[in-house]
């Protein structure tokens, strides 16, 4: 049982069964479809500034702890580097700004370096697992930070550099704040779906069957090496791209962008969101974010024993993280029914074998 | 087929409603709408954050992670200095007014990005002041909104000279504490006033905070008989500094400029000098020489002198038991301070000084604006702050210097393990 819920939320979303599907249940999909997107626009044009640069900063960070699923959920590869490339987007970016090129070849080239960089890391890096390659990762941001000190020709060394830009066209009549974040919710929006529908299709699966067992994957004709790449790839780019967003955002790059505590953080907000979750990325930038402002509001000099106890909190209750919970609350529901009890213990007879979950069994698995 | 069409579906109605809920959540929580924000001037022209009775001032400074101790002690200084004025009655205010200070302090951790949210949550609150956070990069990151704003982003507590080099360019920020460059000038000045041929080797961090102590160095010694005989820098990542003072050694100057930042490694500078035979002067910056945890591991006691600038009074120094100063500072910090620091960092007596600097700046304050508080913040002068040594004044009429310009240099004396004033070189 403990071996089920643990594995379904990363197998699930790309194998699961056909479900009934009532007109009802249509409707009010695209009914909260709407009202996001409606929240999504209007919201900005009622908030103050501070609340504003809340929402931008959740875009941002959403988009960073996406591409981290993408490489540690989705694909099972630990993953310690993503600050690194977070900061290099934001780099790449600034310099772009200050050279005066244009606003979409700083972001191009802000996805684009990233992504290069991290491919040629994973090159070398996929062909380790586990702990090595989780020292690779924690490379990244300990080589970068005293490089971005030392290269201040291009980075503003340790006093970081500001960088004004991303201001509102006259005839929008926005507030820069209110500017800033409609251009990094797109951005986060694009992405948003790109990912879904690239983790829902083939590379998505040929993911999950790499993170389940590589000597299946193999079998299958999957390179479990050009897919780690790809997933390594994919999440640089993000993290990149998180990093063009970010100083759109903060207006604002230093060494402190890429230390090493970020990358942790990100990792401990991806956990907390829902591993191997559309749903789960989203919560985990909105812990990631709103938690240091809350616990602030309690008591500042205590943020990060607040912050240390939710997340243990969270961890404790809902260990696939908050995007389990409307499973939880539903499986508690439904587990009174007799004919939903026996479902899970028939698909996952024991937890030796290193199955690969057939669409069948992943879908029981979570009835 | 089927399976692969109607599952994104499904998500979708999932995903969409968690989002809506989360973000519909968000905003009922915050409850906020731009018109109410408190951006705007008052109705008769006073600027936010002020009453007639009442003045609100915030600060965004590291409460937790590695430099927690520090930013504690800008906040608890402040405070104490802060609860135990409005205890005694309020601040005094040129426009006749007698106000309490409303102090709000956040945690950033160090971090850029949190200390704009800070500041942003804090003038969405409504503050009149942000007041002597610490932290170059976070400080630098709010700088541009500050300006942007017009919210006075005063007497910071870093000595990085982005905010205090040029007031013109950035008329709503000052700093408060001596620049590095300051403390670079003040060696160079000591070797200079010896009126002898003086060799030096310098051993400095490879970022800002070397390059400006050696700035203030160089601009002291120009053309005089001081010459620097031989120079080397380090990463403050690099885990020793055997190498580089090996190489300084060789040079056998009379004197060590060891404008280290890292602990340890200025403990491993004292110790690997010495046991090459190099017994040079040698200066530490301020903010690694203290006696306890610096110059009693690296065996100090072997040189010929230690020297660093100072320019606070150390509040647990049996020296200043009997001072007037220090023991008002100690009576409020107790009260109003030790719970937000629990141990001492000289950021405790530096923003207990601010306190004292930010009650000028409000008796000078005839309109209850910020303009008006610029104006007179920014024109203090020769002004004596509890817990600064006998002869350190504050003045913040210079347009490219800090709020304290000037630092004492203190001898390390191993006989009672602390610091006493130099007689010369």
């Amino acid at each position: 049982m403990a071996t089920a819920s643990g594995t379904a939320p990363a197998t699930a979303p790309a194998t699961t069964a056909p479900r009934r599907r009532s007109p009802l249940v249509r409707l009010a999909a695209l009914l909260g479809g709407l009202a996001l997107a409606v929240v999504l626009v209007v919201a900005p044009l009622v908030s103050s500034p501070f609340i504003n640069y809340q929402l931008s900063s959740i875009m941002v960070f959403a988009v960073a702890l996406l591409g981290l699923n993408v490489v540690m959920g989705y694909t099972g590869q630990v993953s310690l580097g993503q600050s690194a490339f977070l900061g290099l987007g934001a780099y790449v970016t600034a310099y772009g700004v200050v050279q005066g090129w244009p606003l979409w070849l700083s972001l191009v080239l802000s996805a684009a370096l990233p992504a290069t960089v991290g491919m040629l890391v994973a090159l070398a890096a996929a062909r380790l697992r586990g702990l090595a390659l989780a020292m690779i990762t924690i490379a990244l941001p300990i080589v970068g930070v005293p490089l971005a000190r030392r290269l201040d020709e291009f980075t503003g060394g340790s006093q970081g550099q500001v960088v004004s830009f991303l201001r509102a066209p006259e005839t929008t009549g926005l507030a820069n704040d209110q500017w800033r974040y409609y251009v990094v919710t797109v951005i986060a929006v694009v992405v948003f779906v790109l990912v879904r529908n690239l983790v829902r299709g083939r590379v998505g699966r040929s993911f999950a069957v790499v993170k389940e067992n590589e000597a299946v994957a193999l079998s299958m004709g999957v390179s479990p090496y050009r897919t780690k790449v790809l997933a390594f790839t994919i999440a640089s780019l993000l993290g990149g791209l998180a990093g063009f967003m970010y100083l759109a955002v903060v207006q604002y790059t230093s060494p402190e962008t890429l230390v090493f505590a970020t990358s942790i953080n990100l990792v401990a907000a991806m956990v907390i969101g829902g591993s191997a979750s559309i749903v789960g990325t989203v919560l985990g930038a909105l812990y990631y974010v709103l938690v240091p402002v809350v616990a602030g509001q309690v008591s500042s000099s205590r943020t990060a024993l607040i912050s240390g106890a939710v997340l243990l909190a969270v961890l404790f209750v809902l260990p696939a993280g908050l995007a389990s919970l409307p499973r939880r609350v539903g499986g508690r529901l439904r587990r009174r029914t007799p004919a939903a009890e026996g479902a899970p213990a028939t698909p996952d007879p024991d937890g030796t074998a290193p199955a690969v979950p057939t669409p069948a069994a992943a879908s029981t698995d979570r009835r | 087929m089927t399976t692969r069409k109607a599952r994104p579906m499904r998500i979708t109605h999932r995903s969409g409603a968690v989002l809506a809920t989360a973000s519909i959540a968000v905003l009922l929580v915050t409850g906020c709408t731009r018109g109410e924000s408190a951006g705007g001037p008052g109705s008769d022209g006073a600027s936010p954050g002020i009453t007639d009775d009442s003045i609100s001032i915030g600060i965004s400074s590291p409460l937790s992670g590695p430099t927690a101790g520090p930013g504690s002690c800008t906040v608890a200084g402040l405070a104490a200095y802060i609860g135990a004025k409005n205890a005694d009655g309020g601040f005094e205010f040129g426009d006749g007014q007698t106000r309490q200070v409303e102090f709000t302090y956040l945690d950033d951790v160090y971090d850029p990005a949190r200390a704009v949210s800070n500041f942003r949550q804090l003038t969405n609150d409504g503050i009149f002041a942000y007041v002597g956070a610490l932290g170059t990069p976070t400080n630098a990151a709010v700088m541009p909104i500050a300006e942007e704003e017009e919210v006075p982003q005063v007497l910071l507590t870093t000595g990085a000279r982005t905010f205090s080099e040029d007031a013109d360019a950035h008329p709503w920020t000052t700093g408060f504490l001596p620049t590095y460059v300051t403390e670079g000038r003040s060696f160079g000045e000591l070797l200079v006033d010896a009126g002898q041929p003086i060799t030096v080797a310098t051993l400095a961090q490879n970022d800002d905070f070397g390059e400006s102590y050696l700035d203030g160095f160089n601009e002291a010694i120009d053309g005089s008989q001081v010459e620097i005989v031989a120079s080397a820098t380090y990463e403050p990542t690099d885990t020793t500094l055997d190498s580089q003072v090996t190489e300084l050694a060789a040079s056998g100057a009379d004197v060590l400029l060891s404008a280290v930042s890292v602990t340890p490694l200025q403990v491993g500078v004292l110790t690997k000098a010495q046991s090459l035979g190099w017994l040079p002067r040698v200066f530490l910056p301020s903010n690694t020489s203290t006696p306890g945890t610096i110059l009693e591991p690296g065996g100090a006691a072997a040189y010929p002198g230690v020297y660093t600038p100072s320019f606070s009074k150390n509040p647990n120094s049996p020296a200043f038991a009997e001072d007037e100063d220090v023991q008002a500072y100690n009576a409020a910090f107790e009260e109003y301070g030790s719970q937000i620091a629990a141990t001492y960092t000289p950021h405790c007596a530096w923003s207990y000084a601010e306190g004292a600097v930010l009650e000028q700046a409000f008796a000078g304050m005839e309109e209850p604006t910020r303009d008006s508080f610029m104006e007179s913040l920014r024109s203090i002068t020769d002004f004596q702050a509890p817990m600064l040594l006998d002869g350190i004044t504050v003045d913040t009429t210079s347009s490219d210097e800090s709020g304290i310009s000037t630092v004492q240099l203190v001898r390390y004396d191993a006989a009672t393990g602390g610091y006493g004033p130099v007689d010369g070189y």
